[in-house]
């Protein structure tokens, strides 16, 4: 059943679909399916709670979600005229071959088409951009706005989910920069520099152009030091920042960089990187054949001179990549700590001088990281010291079973009346979903509480944190990155939480 | 071509913008190659190449350098490192000289071919002097070819799973390129990934619901329509109707649908009493009254798999009446079938079609749908993706160069230019230090200057990547011949030189 088909009719709907929002195959054909006189569809997102724990017990809990990146979302594939009479056609022939039947809802789309013309009638309410919310509640609800459009909540399901993607990296991302945060002012005080301390090295590691844009800003949510450029353009396209940028990186060397210049040449390319940048910090990756000879031989006597020249803007920052993470740390810290006067910091820990530090880009993922700086603190060795590197970990070993990422219909209208409704699968209570039309709110403890089947509306928790963003194609409400950063941010009664 | 909003200047790594400035001076040719480096005990032991002509099609062909792009990159630039390091330069020479075309050569694998893992898959070298530092600036964008390799690995590796039971169980492999199901539209990062991802997957099998895959392979790869799907429920098109509505629920998707295949999702409240009182009881009659081509296709999606399976095709066997097929297993009768959507991946597949087979059934009854595991569960360590350089010339002088960290053999790279080819034995190998003949070299010029010189389609790359006999057989996969895999893994890891 290989394609047989020669119709050229196809060339541009590749181009075309993008913007249209192409659905999950079958959800072509729940038009069809929802009980007769439907009137409305409502549905939410939330990232589940995981109550009935199975054998294995997480190492990192996940308790709290970042909510970002919808605002892409409405504005790349949900925003203003998404259908044209041309895009109708082509959908239709186009699923009349995928289904070998004609089951797509030609006559729905030509009613948008014609009554809105081509927006989607569909009001989006959702949790600020960058707010911090536990699991288990709501963070955003989509419901039809005209009667003969039900159909259109769910339509749009596929496109929405894939919010999971942000979420997870700023959340995951969030949750390291907690450990950084704890190990530093532990180990020497203060929060200095902690923006920098976890830097985006994942764009060749995940799967696409896009996926490496809303990946890379999302870690921007938290961190300031990126390599992956493209965080930025999305950044810029889609939130805005006051800054001109709102990510930097440093000059920094690859192994093909060192090793063209011949095995036994190390040194002068080690020599020449070095001078080529003498005012800014400058990272030569030091493993392409012997980190510890090259720590100790080439940085820590040929090139010492070069070295300790330089300035605390400008420090050489000597870069491991293979072996075990903490190991090769420890070791190369030890190396530099023999060749290099150490000082004792206010904390009792020791630090390299100010012209001197160390980057970690192989292997880090949330679980190696507190490892590090476990094993760095044990060894009295300061997290001022070394800064991280995180690239496949950071942006595409995720999945949206991590943090239970779901979109579920609780509420329809029906001949006039409406019910609230649910699933409720015997063989998994976690898989239960919410009922009714829900509201989010917090308490006067000051915690977070999802209401369902309309309670929101009696007022007694005050008022739903859930705003309209999108209504009938339009944005109406639009959240800048410093926003989204300053709801993200880690507070004080977070980081002394972490210290205790 | 490349889009027009895209800047090619701008999909690198930062610090490869530093580069330029650090290859020895007078270097006037970088070469370097990919590999899905082979590590000891490794799951997977040979690759798909696939996805390599929708990167050159989309990013790399054609004009990719204007003026406009050279600004914003420097303006750009200059704020990212907070200072002057962009090479305006050299940029603006390759847009005088080449009217903004990359001079590169990339030469490759045929798309679609089976390559025992530790061989170089495709290199890379510039073909203008002036332009060594472009080899490795488009080192970030080609490495992401590790997404559509991995996916079209994996999925060929569950069609082996798939195929081996079928065949045993059944006799035939009647149906196969239906057995999986592409479920992962909403679970993975990206459209863009969707897309791709989804026409790896095409690669192997014919059904998926990511639409946007189909629509790569139709303008990337030259096919109409790769894949199909049936009508199916969700949770929210039976929920809709309230909890004791269930059974209407159902027999208005009877009647919605009464043609073609149809698959239900049947565990909103409790699976197994909708399969022993609705399905089983009360609609028995409507579902007797469909036939094979329009069968109603059951679907579970939570609780254990592999028990949920099995509690359910038990039930349906008290149901309707099932019958034995050649081979001596049992087959739900005709308009009836079962699909698991819900917790596949190569694992659990093997578990659940073993516990059938065990317990008489034939694979003939189940299809398998699956998401994450299929097209975001992956990354570039599956099958440890690298790109690395491996030979350059520096004042006319050639070299060959590598890496060979001592903290990770594993991680040493190949030496030299380097080529590929079948040996006297059949087997697949690389031939390193440039000593590789010409006329042996499996490695085809893909891309050169600009120009896409060598295209391949969806029809030719499923051929080359269709399953071989010893695939069939029913032994543990992969851990099938060990004496032929120790050959291929000592060639490997020796190299040749």
């Amino acid at each position: 059943m290989f394609c047989s088909c020669s119709c050229g009719l196809f060339k541009k709907r590749y181009v075309l679909f993008f913007r249209a929002a192409v659905p999950l195959g079958s959800a072509v054909t729940h038009y069809k399916q929802y009980p007769p006189n439907t009137s409305k569809v409502y549905s939410y997102f939330e990232c589940r709670e995981r109550k009935t724990d199975p054998t294995k017990t997480r190492k990192v809990k996940y308790e709290k979600t970042v909510f970002y990146g919808l605002q892409y979302i409405l504005h790349k594939y949900l925003k203003g005229k998404v259908v044209t009479p041309e895009k109708i056609q082509e959908a239709k022939e186009v699923y009349r071959e995928h289904f070998q039947d004609d089951v797509f809802n030609e006559k729905g789309w030509n009613y948008i088409l014609e009554k809105y013309n081509g927006h989607l009638p569909i009001e989006i309410k959702a949790v600020p951009e960058g707010s911090v919310i536990p699991r288990g509640n709501v963070l955003f609800t989509v419901e039809s706005t005209d009667q003969e459009c039900y159909w259109l909540t769910n339509w749009v399901e596929t496109i929405l989910v894939q919010i999971w993607y942000p979420i997870t990296v700023a959340t995951n991302s969030r949750e390291q920069k907690k450990i950084l945060a704890k190990y530093l002012m532990q180990t020497s005080g203060n929060l200095e520099g902690l923006e920098y301390k976890l830097h985006d090295f994942g764009y060749r590691g995940v799967s696409s152009q896009e996926t490496a844009g809303i990946g890379a800003s999302a870690h921007l949510v938290n961190f300031k030091g990126t390599d992956t450029v493209a965080g930025i353009g999305v950044i810029k396209k889609y939130y805005g920042t006051k800054d001109p940028v709102p990510g930097f990186s440093v000059p920094a060397a690859e192994h093909s960089t060192i090793t063209a210049w011949g095995k036994d040449h190390e040194k002068d390319a080690f020599e020449h990187i070095i001078k080529q940048f003498p005012s800014v910090p400058v990272s030569i990756v030091s493993d392409s054949y012997d980190i510890y000879n090259a720590c100790e031989k080439i940085w820590g006597e040929d090139l010492r001179t070069l070295v300790e020249k330089r300035s605390a803007d400008a420090p050489l920052v000597v870069r491991p990549d293979s072996g075990n993470p903490l190991d090769t740390v420890l070791k190369v810290l030890e190396i530099l700590g023999k060749k290099f006067p150490l000082i004792e910091n206010s904390k009792g820990y020791k630090v390299l001088p100010p012209y001197i530090r160390v980057i970690q880009g192989d292997g880090v993922d949330i679980n190696t990281l507190q490892e590090i700086v476990e094993g760095m603190k044990e060894h009295r060795w300061s997290i001022e010291n070394i800064a991280f590197g995180s690239g496949g970990a950071l942006l595409q070993k995720l999945t949206r079973d991590l943090l239970n990422c779901s979109f579920k219909c609780s509420y329809v209208v029906t001949n006039g009346l409406g019910v609230n409704v649910f699933k409720d699968p015997v063989a998994d209570p976690n898989k239960r979903s919410k009922k009714g039309r829900l509201s989010l709110h917090r308490t006067q403890s000051g915690d977070y509480v999802t209401l369902e089947e309309g309670k929101g509306e009696l007022e007694e928790y005050g008022v739903d944190l859930l705003h309209t963003v999108f209504l009938n194609g339009k944005i109406v409400k639009t959240y800048t990155f410093d926003e989204v950063r300053d709801n993200a941010r880690l507070k004080d009664s977070e980081v002394e939480e972490l210290l205790h | 071509m490349a889009a027009q909003d895209f800047n090619f200047l701008l999909a690198t790594d930062s610090y490869k913008i530093t580069h330029y400035k650090q290859y020895p001076p007078n270097v006037s040719k970088v070469y370097s190659y990919f590999e899905c480096r082979h590590k000891k005990g490794a799951q997977f032991n040979e690759v798909v190449f696939f996805g390599l002509q929708y990167l050159l099609k989309r990013y790399i062909a054609g004009c990719v350098v204007t003026e406009e792009k050279i600004q914003e990159a420097k303006v750009f630039y200059q704020m990212h490192f907070k200072q002057k390091v962009f090479d305006e330069e050299g940029w603006r020479k390759l847009l005088e000289r080449y009217d903004g075309r990359l001079p590169i050569r990339i030469k490759a694998v045929p798309e679609g071919r089976i390559i025992p893992r530790g061989n170089v898959l495709f290199t890379v070298e510039n073909t203008d002097p002036d332009f060594y530092w472009l080899t490795n600036y488009i080192e970030t964008m080609l490495v992401q070819m590790w997404y559509p390799i991995t996916v079209a690995t994996i999925s060929r590796e569950f069609k082996k799973i798939l195929a081996k039971h079928l065949k045993a169980t059944s006799g035939s492999l009647e149906g196969l390129e239906f057995k999986l199901h592409d479920f992962g539209y909403r679970g993975v990062s990206s459209q863009e990934s969707a897309a791709l991802g989804g026409a790896a997957h095409l690669v192997n099998f014919c059904s998926t619901d990511t639409v946007a895959g189909l629509l790569m392979a139709q303008r990337y790869y030259n096919c109409p329509m790769a894949g199909f799907s049936i009508p199916a429920a969700e949770h929210s098109t039976i929920i809709s109707w309230g909890r004791n509505r269930e059974k209407e629920a159902y027999e208005y998707l009877l009647d919605q649908f009464p043609t073609g295949p149809m698959a239900v999702v049947s565990d909103s409240y409790d699976i197994f009493k909708a399969c022993k009182h609705i399905w089983g009881d009360k609609l028995k009659e409507r579902v007797m009254e469909r036939s094979e081509d329009s069968m109603l296709v059951i679907r579970p999606d939570s609780g254990d798999p592999t028990e949920t399976l099995l509690g359910v095709i038990k039930i349906l066997e008290e149901c309707f009446t099932c019958s034995v097929n050649s081979v001596g297993y049992k087959v739900l009768p005709s308009y009836l079938r079962i699909i698991q959507g819900d917790g596949i991946d190569l694992c659990s597949v093997e578990k659940i079609l073993k516990k059938l087979s065990d317990e008489g059934w034939s694979a003939e009854n189940v299809f398998f749908g699956c998401g994450s595991a299929l097209l975001q569960k992956i990354n570039r360590d599956t099958l440890n993706c690298a790109f690395k350089c491996s030979y350059v010339e520096t004042n006319g002088k050639g070299m060959d160069v590598y890496k060979q960290p001592v903290t990770d053999p594993s991680k040493g790279s190949k030496r030299g230019r380097l080529s590929l080819r079948r040996n006297s034995d059949g087997l697949i190998e690389t031939v390193e230090r440039g000593v590789g003949k010409p006329e042996e070299d499996m490695l085809v010029t893909v891309f050169e200057n600009g120009t896409i010189l060598q295209e391949y389609s969806l029809d030719e790359i499923r051929k080359n990547a269709r399953l071989w006999e010893e695939d069939l057989s029913l032994s543990q996969h992969n851990q099938d011949h060990p004496t032929s895999l120790e050959i291929h893994q000592k060639h490997i890891m020796n190299g040749v030189h």
